[in-house]
């Protein structure tokens, strides 16, 4: 059992209302991630958790509400002013530079020079495969091999905070366990705000949860909570996902 | 595997498809036409290229087709002609526009103090109203009275006599030190007051750190320092320049067109672009707009005639040179390339054209900038993500773009006649060279120039040896359009959507 001691939150966001041209995607979006955790966002497809992460750095900015991130209110800056603070963005969808090379989209990410090599080592150690790649362009790569880069390429400057967005999105079970074990190395060095829609990964992961409903933050709290709560999990994450007492039953019966 | 090897049949296919071509023309034109098309089709190539470069990156980073690239062009043409022949015009106006830029770079100095003056809201709404009013009152004050017709005017001498014997005859008088001074110290407060609103004091919501204040006033300070160099010089330099070597004379014009080309993109595009980039027609249409507005001020300063640049002296004696060596000793006009008598000055295009591919191909491949410009091509949001400031990104390949025309425009100075329309021609070509070598791909951008300019010079071939209508060689310019489309929807080098 974790106990819960007062500690210093690096992202607050307060009740954050964002417009994508004239549709209202979030409603009223509160997180706070404490330093050092993985706080994990839930919730349904569409449920508005990419556009959280994107308000937060400024890509979509909230028309409303306030983001403080280490002390600073950020909201309304631009995104490359919030990313320069210390956010690492790890987009959905493996969204690496396909025209450049793995070297390339390592060191498009320094923000200062000698970022790159600084962290090699840490990078190459997480993820062996990057090095063994690096000079093939990025649409050589396999989808795993995409993803990988895409989180490497957080890791490059001094980041305070990373946002990971589904991280496990599309991998095979093995690459899956790899992300795991890769995220949660990095939990030791940084604090991670992550969106999972993979239950299983992101109840081992994470420490604290958010759950975000129809642009709403509906409950946040501790995931140890959440894990046993299945009626909360069956109202806000759907039928489809599985809790744990549900998977140990099904493992036994298989057994 | 099976994929590369279908791509490696079809890279062969193709080089020998071409190989093919150039022997077939080869074999029936005989060695020493065959030589001379290939040269005038390499200098319209380069001229294409020169147009269609700026074109195609501008397309490919930010969607934005832009319509006043000929007008550009033309206009780069026209400024380094002006300091070829009568520098005055330039160097009579290039205190007040330092003096105006150096006001506006103050900017970011004094913006990390101005977000955080304590005033009320309604006036701070107010007061950049009222600073952009009097920068305006303020900058026309100071060019009141300055009479920039006549600082062109005496230019109008070049196309009836000549410079020989009297390099000076072209020089238009200019206001004394004592009369002028004012103008350069009233457009520094106007770009101030420019500065100061576009600051938004008193904004909270502005975001600009309190840091590194002395670096970013190392800007500002270098241009006052500039501007005060070039109020002193401003009668003296104008001689020194047409007293100099006139190589040297058109290496400096190739500068200055290319850093007023450079200037005017970037102001063009943090002005007029930048706002539009949520609604891509409407940059079609202000584009297209710009471009008459270029071309009635060039009417207005220039009238609507057309001039003819004298050729620098490396490409102007008479006589034509056996070898390189000859020529760049002699400075013949012609040179004879085995067996071949070409103009020098075009061989002088074909090396521009080139050597703008080689710097292309460093920046993009080789620098950090290139890298943003590849990644932001494919997805400015993620390359913003990452830190970088990508409107910056975008103003920078902007007024390169435009900045390449300049310098086509130069080029093409010595051997097309200078007037408002020259760019037409070269926009409409610059556009298809794009779309034949696939939108936004400098190489193919290279490759396409080169397929017209070699359709356009073996069209003008087949016309004469075949008697048939000049026409085909225009034509041939659509006709190789149409069956690269077929082929390749996409563009020789573009890619599938």
């Amino acid at each position: 059992m974790i106990k819960e001691k007062p500690q210093e939150d690096i992202l607050v966001v307060e009740n954050i209302h964002t417009y994508i041209g004239q549709f209202h995607i979030l409603e009223g979006v509160s997180v706070t991630v404490p330093k050092g955790s993985i706080t994990v966002l839930l919730g349904r497809n569409g449920a508005g958790k990419t556009t959280t992460l994107k308000s937060i750095l400024g890509l979509t900015p909230p028309r409303e509400g306030k983001v403080i991130f280490d002390g600073m209110e950020i909201q309304g800056k631009r995104a490359f002013n919030v990313a320069s603070l210390g956010i690492g963005y790890v987009p959905e969808h493996r969204a690496i530079f396909r025209s450049l090379s793995v070297m390339e989209n390592l060191k498009l990410a320094e923000r200062k020079k000698g970022d790159f090599n600084r962290h090699a080592d840490f990078i190459f150690t997480l993820f062996p495969d990057l090095k063994r790649l690096y000079k093939l362009p990025g649409n050589h790569l396999s989808g795993g091999q995409q993803q990988m880069l895409a989180v490497a390429r957080a890791l490059v400057p001094d980041n305070k905070l990373l946002l990971i967005d589904e991280p496990s999105e599309g991998l095979a079970p093995i690459l899956i366990q790899q992300m795991m074990d890769a995220i949660r190395s990095l939990s030791e060095k940084t604090t991670i705000l992550l969106v999972e829609q993979n239950f299983i990964m992101a109840s081992q992961l994470a420490q604290r949860f958010t759950i975000i409903d129809d642009g709403q933050s509906v409950h946040e709290g501790l995931m140890e909570n959440l894990v046993n709560d299945e009626e909360m999990i069956h109202q806000y994450l759907g039928a489809s996902i599985k809790t744990r007492k549900e998977l140990e039953m099904e493992h036994e019966a298989k057994k | 595997m099976k994929l590369k090897n279908n791509k490696l049949i079809k890279i062969s296919m193709w080089v020998v498809v071409v190989l093919a071509v150039i022997a077939g023309l080869y074999l029936y034109a005989g060695k020493e036409p065959f030589i001379r098309t290939t040269l005038s089709g390499l200098t319209l190539g380069s001229l294409f290229f020169m147009v269609a470069a700026g074109l195609t990156l501008i397309f490919g980073l930010m969607d934005v087709l832009n319509f006043a690239h000929g007008a550009m062009f033309m206009l780069g043409s026209y400024m380094g002609w002006q300091l070829y022949t009568n520098p005055t015009f330039i160097f009579g106006l290039l205190p007040t526009i330092l003096a105006f830029t150096t006001g506006i770079m103050m900017a970011p100095v004094i913006k990390p103090f101005l977000i955080r003056w304590d005033i009320k809201e309604n006036i701070a709404n107010i007061l950049p109203k009222l600073a952009y009013f009097f920068a305006v009152v303020l900058l026309v004050l100071g060019f009141i009275g300055l009479d920039i017709l006549d600082l062109a005017d005496t230019a109008m001498v070049a196309a009836t006599t000549t410079t020989v014997g009297n390099p000076l005859a072209e020089i238009s008088p200019q206001e004394p030190l004592n009369v002028f001074w004012y103008r350069p110290v009233l457009l520094l407060l106007s770009g101030l007051l420019v500065a100061f609103a576009s600051s938004k004091p008193g904004d909270k919501t502005e975001f600009a750190p309190q840091e590194k204040i002395m670096e970013k006033l190392a800007v500002p300070l270098g241009l006052l320092v500039f501007t005060i160099i070039a109020t002193f010089i401003r009668e003296s330099a104008p001689e020194a320049i047409l007293l100099m070597n006139g190589n040297w004379r058109f290496v400096i014009s190739m500068i200055v067109a290319v850093a007023f080309g450079f200037l005017f993109g970037a102001v063009i595009e943090i002005t007029l672009i930048r706002p539009l980039y949520e609604r891509a027609f409407f940059i079609v249409l202000m584009t297209l707009g710009l471009s008459f507005v270029i071309r009635e001020m060039v009417q207005l300063l220039w009238d609507p005639l057309a001039y003819q640049m004298v050729r620098p002296p490396l490409f102007a004696q008479s006589g034509k040179a056996a070898n390189l060596m000859e020529w760049l000793n002699n400075g013949n006009a012609t040179i004879d390339i085995s067996g071949v008598t070409f103009p020098t000055y075009r061989l002088f295009v074909i090396v521009l054209g080139f050597a703008m591919f080689i710097f292309i191909t460093v920046l993009m491949t080789k620098t950090r900038l290139g890298m943003i410009i590849r990644a932001g091509v494919q997805d400015p949001q993620m390359v913003e993500a990452l830190g970088i400031n990508v409107k910056r990104v975008f103003t920078f390949v902007f007024a390169l773009g435009v900045a390449m025309a300049a310098l086509g425009g130069i080029g093409a100075g010595p051997f097309l006649p200078i007037q408002p329309e020259m760019g037409d021609q070269y926009q409409m070509q610059g556009f298809i060279t794009v779309v034949i070598g696939g939108m936004g791909s400098y190489v193919g951008a290279f490759i396409g120039a080169i397929i017209l300019g070699m359709g356009r010079a073996f069209g003008d071939y087949f016309a004469l040896k075949l008697s048939l209508s000049p026409a085909i060689a225009e034509a041939s310019t659509v006709i190789i359009m149409i069956i690269v489309l077929l082929i390749r929807p996409q563009g020789l080098f573009g890619k599938k959507e």
